[in-house]
């Protein structure tokens, strides 16, 4: 068995309190609003703030859904999925993003040197960049760790300990899966969800977060079958590809040299 | 311009015939100035095993001296149009005119670069093939990098995704290109000993009469002496075989 852990997203539980949104900040000293300086605002729907952001690591989102037979009120739990096969830690030029103890993608800000790549190969979307100067370049990835000052000392991470619904739950992950499957089945047969189902158990080789949604993934607005993106695999190719072709040249260069060294006769070079 | 080198009894009057003007060498300078930086900065962090040294704050002052260098790099062409705007124009159509003696000359390079048979060469006019493969890679890669270079700078997070992951593709590819291109002019314009003169043009600007007969037949004798003397050494060559 393998000693992996994940956190389990219970969504028919979910009350969107937001109270998750709120001890994240906290554990985590992210700022949330602050007259002035950091302002909310209000679209019309209860999500806030719009979307994650460097000081939002995680976030209700707020999705309605009427299919003809009942209407539903979806809320998600937004934040970084720690993939088995994460496209941030594979582009990511300083390994600031790693693959840590019990598959949690960690990260390290001080290593990161802010070239934003992670925020640009997510297939979620997740790591946000906080752009300290854009005509510099200084900037700083940001996105949920799963507390891993928490739960690498055996602690749950902060929003799961908070969660007054019993829609969190952390450990391993098998038996995070196993949880979320007996849910599903309970969502289907009593309670009429026919639609329920387990996402993450497979996407991307496994994520770090398994919910139990009670609608199609797309209701929620996550992808179906989330992919790897194709440019990070070729970056993959053309790091290696790339310094092999300078080796390459380089050493041709020198052995012509010596080749040259022989054949030319300087008397005769003008 | 001459030069005299004189010994006990006799002088040898050398032809110094011009080349580059002051601005082009000076440009030519800055332009590798800019370019080794940004290759360098660029190359730690497109190379995993130099993560290291990309890390945290030295890795966003690489970043930072990888944009100044970049601002001269693309300065240098702009400050040239200004500067020496018919210069430029005239070397640009230089650039571009490739004819059937750069077939000859790619045939030849081996030969001649590499084993030193001076017969193979075909006449080639101020800058040969391989001068003006070099020119228009590092014109490409100007345009490629700025564009690719600039929607990153400043356009990340505000254009899609796959848009900026395609960016970095085509800045990765054109500087594995420029860099390899580098490589070989460095070889051939510094380290060649045919080619020494090479890197005294660029210092002072002048070629000998005796280079340019050698290097660059076409611009020394003109078109159609210089096609009359490659023929008649074709023909005596047929003959000898």
């Amino acid at each position: 068995m393998s000693d992996r852990l994940a956190m389990y997203i219970d969504t028919s539980k979910c009350m969107a309190c937001r109270g998750c949104q709120v001890a994240c900040k906290q554990w985590n000293d992210r700022r949330g609003y602050v007259p002035g300086e950091r302002e909310t605002r209000n679209t019309g729907s209860y999500e806030n703030p719009l979307s994650l952001d460097p000081e939002t690591w995680t976030r209700i989102t707020f999705h309605e859904l009427d299919d003809g037979e009942r209407f539903q009120w979806l809320f998600l739990k937004e934040g970084c999925m720690h993939c088995t096969h994460a496209a941030c830690v594979e582009v990511c030029p300083t390994h600031a993003l790693k693959y840590g103890p019990h598959g949690i993608v960690t990260y390290e800000r001080d290593l990161c040197n802010g070239c934003g790549y992670c925020s640009q190969f997510c297939p979620f979307h997740v790591p946000k960049l906080e752009v300290i100067n854009r005509l510099t370049g200084e900037a700083k990835s940001s996105k949920c760790v799963f507390c891993q000052d928490r739960t690498t000392n055996g602690l749950k991470p902060a929003c799961v300990k908070t969660c007054p619904a019993g829609a969190l739950d952390w450990g391993e992950r098998d038996g995070m899966i196993a949880q979320a499957q007996s849910r599903v089945e309970l969502l289907r047969s009593a309670q009429g969800f026919a639609q329920a189902n387990v996402y993450g158990e497979t996407q991307l080789g496994g994520l770090g977060r398994i919910y139990v949604l009670t609608a199609p993934p797309a209701a929620y607005g996550l992808p179906e079958n989330p992919k790897y993106p194709v440019m990070a695999a070729v970056q993959k190719v053309l790091q290696p590809l790339g310094q092999v072709a300078f080796g390459g040249t380089v050493l041709a260069a020198i052995t012509a040299w010596i080749i040259a060294r022989r054949n030319v006769r300087m008397e005769e070079v003008e | 311009m001459s030069v005299r080198l004189r010994d006990r009894d006799s002088a040898i009057a050398i032809r110094w015939i011009p080349k580059y003007t002051t601005l082009e060498r000076v440009l030519h300078w800055v332009h590798t100035a800019a370019f080794l930086p940004l290759a360098l900065t660029g190359f730690a962090i497109f190379a995993p095993w130099l993560s290291d040294i990309a890390q945290g704050a030295a890795g966003t002052h690489i970043r930072l001296i990888h944009r100044v260098a970049a601002i001269i790099f693309g300065g240098v062409p702009v400050l040239y149009a200004i500067l020496q705007p018919r210069r430029m124009w005239m070397n640009a159509k230089e650039f571009l005119s490739f004819g059937k003696y750069d077939l000859l000359w790619l045939k030849g390079a081996f030969p001649y670069y590499v084993l030193g048979r001076h017969g193979e060469m075909p006449p080639q006019p101020r800058f040969n093939t391989g001068e003006r493969l070099t020119a228009v890679v590092l014109v490409l890669g100007t345009i490629v990098f700025g564009i690719t270079g600039l929607t990153m700078w400043f356009l990340k997070g505000l254009m899609p995704a796959w848009l900026f992951q395609l960016m970095l593709f085509g800045h990765d590819i054109m500087f594995l290109i420029t860099f390899i291109m580098f490589i070989i002019h460095f070889y051939l314009a510094v380290i060649h000993p045919m080619m020494w003169q090479s890197l005294v043009s660029m210092r002072f600007g002048v070629v000998s009469e005796s280079y340019a007969r050698e290097h660059h037949a076409l611009w020394y004798y003109g078109e159609k002496r210089a096609k009359e003397m490659w023929e008649a050494h074709q023909a005596a060559h047929k003959d000898q075989t």
